[in-house]
């Protein structure tokens, strides 16, 4: 027990000392992490993104600017997947989708989506119009519209006041109704953890979760995968295209 | 001969043609299986669609076949569809030393910085091959009766040369018996040389010499030009030669027999075999130019730009042209240095080779590919190239001019980048990534939402408060209006000016006519206007009214005996007007309300402190 507790004070004492050390707050390694990389020192940002990131803080353009240094570098796979990992905190954001398109392009593998009912897409770009915190803050709306037109109704004295807050509450319930949808689809998906990006260089994915198992096809790094299901170390992976194989958890790493 | 040929499938990968590492190293066997006596070739293809050529070729171990001939090099690239692909093939002639199956390793190479390895070639190896067979009759040992009536030599130019130095060699086979047949059984070893053969004009008539004495006719099996790669004493090893020549025929005494027999004798094969040779080969001297690549001789360079003025993405061939004697074939492309903004491929390598005089001479092209990405005025550096003057003797450096290119900037629609894909996508593609984010961000921790912060649960709270703050207070002024003696008491005020208001219309009225009913509603809105007053104030029920009482309630509440005093007189003036309306005038009317008005005022001061 006590050998327990002394292993965590050591991990406490691990994980603070580097922010300790550091003593500068996320900003700043902000800052001299875009200075690196203005001045063409891709490596040196990368470390400081990653150490950011380490820290435990996370934001959008942090994590844009860490796929940017990685596609200098050259590594895209890993540009994908910060990419991948900053669309989720800024979906609309215009640089980013631009730039994720354009990695993309240049992995080797093209995998053309299973195509799907339009509306999906029109959903999608309705709900990559706005951040979890924006529709968080317009559901917060309708709810104070929805209280306020309750209040106006319950004080109003005359007819008339009181049929217009009636309407309004009927308006301002149905708005609460679809951010509220809205927000419960966005937290699944900021919590979703069913999506990774292929981190090896050229990977061989099985029919099944055993190396001896037949070859099902070939992918390289930088496909996004959805893990169906897990077993040890192995993941079984879908594609956007629908091919399913098993590969190993070590080859792809999560969004 | 039932070989099925192998088809080579090369593949060049298009898509990612912007990427260096779409590297393929392949070997394949033209034919397969192959028969004991057969050559066959092995190719190992280098493509790549990027930059780089190879490097550091290691061959795998060729321990079951002889190598004949080799390495041949030969590259080629494309620009298709703006599609860059390049390849460089280096080539063996390869004969088997016995039957069996056997697998040809891997090769391995070194380009862009990777090493890259060949796929195993397994290859069956048969017994013979049914070549052209010259006679039927199985040979005989015939070599005594040959003696030295036949035989092959092989001579040098020079004992002695400088590493990089041409040396010619000659096979020579010097016969006095009928030659039938001569095929080349061994090729020598020529370990540490590139050899290059020279065309010999095949119809040339054999010369004639005479060697000890006796005449042979001078048949040039081989011509070779060889540039040592390495300084040291070499060897050159014995070629092998299988000739067959025409013997005569043991005499026989039967006439049948002789009539039968082949008038010209029969056939014999023979083997035979050159002397091994030695040359001595000098190191090149120290002190060689950084961009010295070994090329020996004498050589000029030339540089030409296909275009000085271009737009951005269109590509600009830059060709340097080496021209001159010596291992041309070895020339490796010299290092341009481009501005960063340009992407460059390998370059297209071609070569121009004659050989007047047995010296090999020519030119050696290589074109470089280059797309300006940016615009502006960009300079390429000089294109430096270095050789060892045979005829001096000492290292020379040639440089060309500095090469200087106008870029414009181009519609930026057709990339010439990658192949596949929609015109979108290459649009897409000529673009380069957006710049990284600057300035103010803020920062979360992983997990962390809004919604599940404390602020924001306060935030959600507060309209709920000011909901149940609004239903509170609604119920309160509910209770309120429902509080009858509270309500009333507090509008009488209100109640009597109404009805005051109406009694001061109706003396306005009666003012002009004379007519009685006038007057009398005047009083009774007046008298109404009290009592109501009074009602609502005293909290009595209008039926258990009367003057007295009001009178007496108002004197307990403390009003001044002045004021009760007024009050009774208007309300008896009041109900005097009803029962003689024109017993009143005017002036009484006027001041009955005055005074009305005036005892409302003063009791609402009055009972409310």
């Amino acid at each position: 027990m006590t050998q327990r507790r002394s292993f965590i004070l050591l991990l406490a004492l691990l994980v603070t000392m580097p922010a300790g050390l550091s003593a500068q707050t996320p900003e700043q390694r902000f800052e001299q992490g875009n200075e690196a990389y203005q001045q063409g020192k891709i490596s040196e940002a990368v470390e400081i993104y990653e150490s950011i990131l380490q820290n435990g803080y996370v934001s959008g353009p942090l994590y844009y600017n860490l796929g940017n240094s990685y596609y200098r570098g050259g590594n895209i796979p890993r540009a994908i997947l910060n990419y991948e990992r900053a669309l989720r905190l800024m979906p609309a954001d215009d640089d980013l989708r631009h730039n994720l398109q354009l990695a993309n392009m240049i992995i080797t593998d093209k995998i053309e989506p299973v195509p799907r009912l339009f509306l999906w897409d029109y959903f999608d770009a309705f709900k990559n119009a706005f951040t979890l915190e924006t529709v968080t803050w317009l559901a917060y709306a309708g709810f104070v519209l929805l209280v306020g037109s309750a209040c106006v109704f319950i004080l109003g004295r005359t007819y008339l006041l009181r049929k217009i807050a009636l309407w309004g509450s009927i308006a301002s319930m149905f708005v609460l109704a679809v951010f509220l949808i809205l927000f419960f689809v966005k937290l699944g998906d900021a919590s979703r953890t069913d999506e990774a990006v292929v981190t090896a260089g050229i990977v061989t994915v099985k029919n099944s979760p055993d190396e001896k198992s037949s070859d099902a096809f070939v992918l390289h790094g930088g496909v996004k995968v959805q893990i169906v299901d897990r077993l040890s170390n192995w993941v079984k992976v879908r594609l956007a295209d629908g091919k399913v194989g098993w590969m190993e958890s070590k080859e792809t790493e999560r969004i | 001969m039932h070989a099925a040929r192998v088809a080579v499938i090369v593949l060049l990968f298009g898509a990612g043609a912007a990427m260096a590492q779409d590297v393929t190293f392949q070997a394949s066997v033209d034919k397969n299986p192959v028969g004991v006596d057969d050559q066959f070739t092995l190719t190992l293809t280098l493509g790549s669609s990027g930059t780089g050529g190879g490097k550091n070729l290691q061959l795998p171990e060729l321990n079951k076949f002889r190598i004949m001939a080799g390495p041949n090099q030969s590259s080629s690239m494309q620009f298709i569809n703006g599609v860059v692909s390049s390849s460089v093939s280096y080539s063996y002639v390869l004969q088997p030393k016995e039957i069996g199956k056997f697998t040809i390793g891997s090769a391995s190479i070194e380009a862009g910085g990777k090493t890259f390895q060949t796929n195993p070639v397994p290859i069956e190896v048969v017994k013979g091959s049914p070549r052209p067979k010259q006679q039927a009759a199985a040979p005989e040992d015939v070599s005594g009766q040959i003696g030295d009536n036949l035989f092959l030599r092989a001579t040098i130019s020079k004992t002695r040369v400088i590493q990089g130095e041409q040396v010619n060699l000659a096979y020579k086979l010097y016969s006095r018996v009928s030659l039938l047949d001569v095929r080349e059984e061994k090729a020598s070893n020529l370990i540490g040389f590139w050899g290059e053969e020279i065309e010999r004009s095949k119809d040339a008539p054999p010369a004639v010499e005479v060697v000890n004495g006796k005449q042979y006719r001078v048949f040039t099996i081989k011509l070779m030009a060889l540039f040592p790669t390495q300084s040291g004493t070499l060897e050159i090893s014995p070629m092998a030669l299988k000739a067959t020549v025409q013997v005569q025929s043991k005499r026989s005494l039967d006439p049948f027999d002789s009539f039968f027999s082949n008038p010209f004798g029969r056939s014999a094969a023979v083997d035979i075999k050159s002397e091994p040779l030695k040359i001595k080969v000098d190191p090149l001297p120290l002190g060689a130019p950084d961009d010295f690549k070994g090329a020996v001789g004498k050589f000029a360079m030339s540089t030409t730009v296909d275009k000085k003025t271009t737009r951005t993405n269109e590509a600009v061939t830059l060709k340097v042209t080496i021209s001159g004697t010596g291992n041309i074939k070895l020339l490796e492309s010299p290092a341009v240095e481009l501005p960063v903004d340009f992407e460059q491929y390998s370059p297209k390598v071609s070569d121009n080779i004659s050989r007047p005089q047995g010296l090999i001479s020519g030119s050696k092209v290589f074109e470089y590919l280059l797309i300006p990405r940016y615009p502006g005025l960009k300079v390429i550096k000089p294109v430096t190239f270095s050789y060892f003057d045979l005829g001096k003797r000492e290292y020379v450096r040639l440089r060309s001019p500095q090469i200087e290119l106008n870029v414009e900037q181009g519609a930026a629609t057709l990339a010439p980048l990658i192949a596949g894909g929609s015109r979108e996508d290459v649009r897409m593609l000529s673009q380069d990534i957006r710049f990284i984010k600057v300035g103010q961000i803020g920062f979360t921790r992983p997990g962390e939402y809004l919604y599940s912060s404390a602020s924001f649960i306060v935030l959600m709270l507060l309209p709920l408060v000011a909901l149940v703050g609004a239903f509170v207070y609604s119920r309160r002024q509910q209770s309120v209006r429902q509080d009858q003696v509270g309500y009333r008491n507090r509008s009488a005020m209100k109640v009597a000016q109404k009805g005051l208001k109406q009694a001061a219309y109706l003396l306005k009225e009666s003012a002009g006519s004379p007519n009685p009913k006038q007057r009398l509603r005047f009083y009774a809105e007046v008298s109404r206007a009290l009592w109501k007053y009074l009602g609502d104030k005293l909290n009595i029920p209008q039926s258990e009214f009367s003057v007295e009482g009001a009178i007496a309630e108002l004197s307990r509440r403390g009003v001044v005996t002045d004021l009760q005093q007024s009050l009774r007189m208007v309300l008896e003036s009041c109900d005097m007007a009803r029962f003689a309306p024109t017993s009143l005038g005017q002036a009484t009317m006027e001041k009955s309300y005055e005074e009305a008005r005036r005892i409302i005022v003063e009791l609402e001061r009055t009972l409310r402190s």
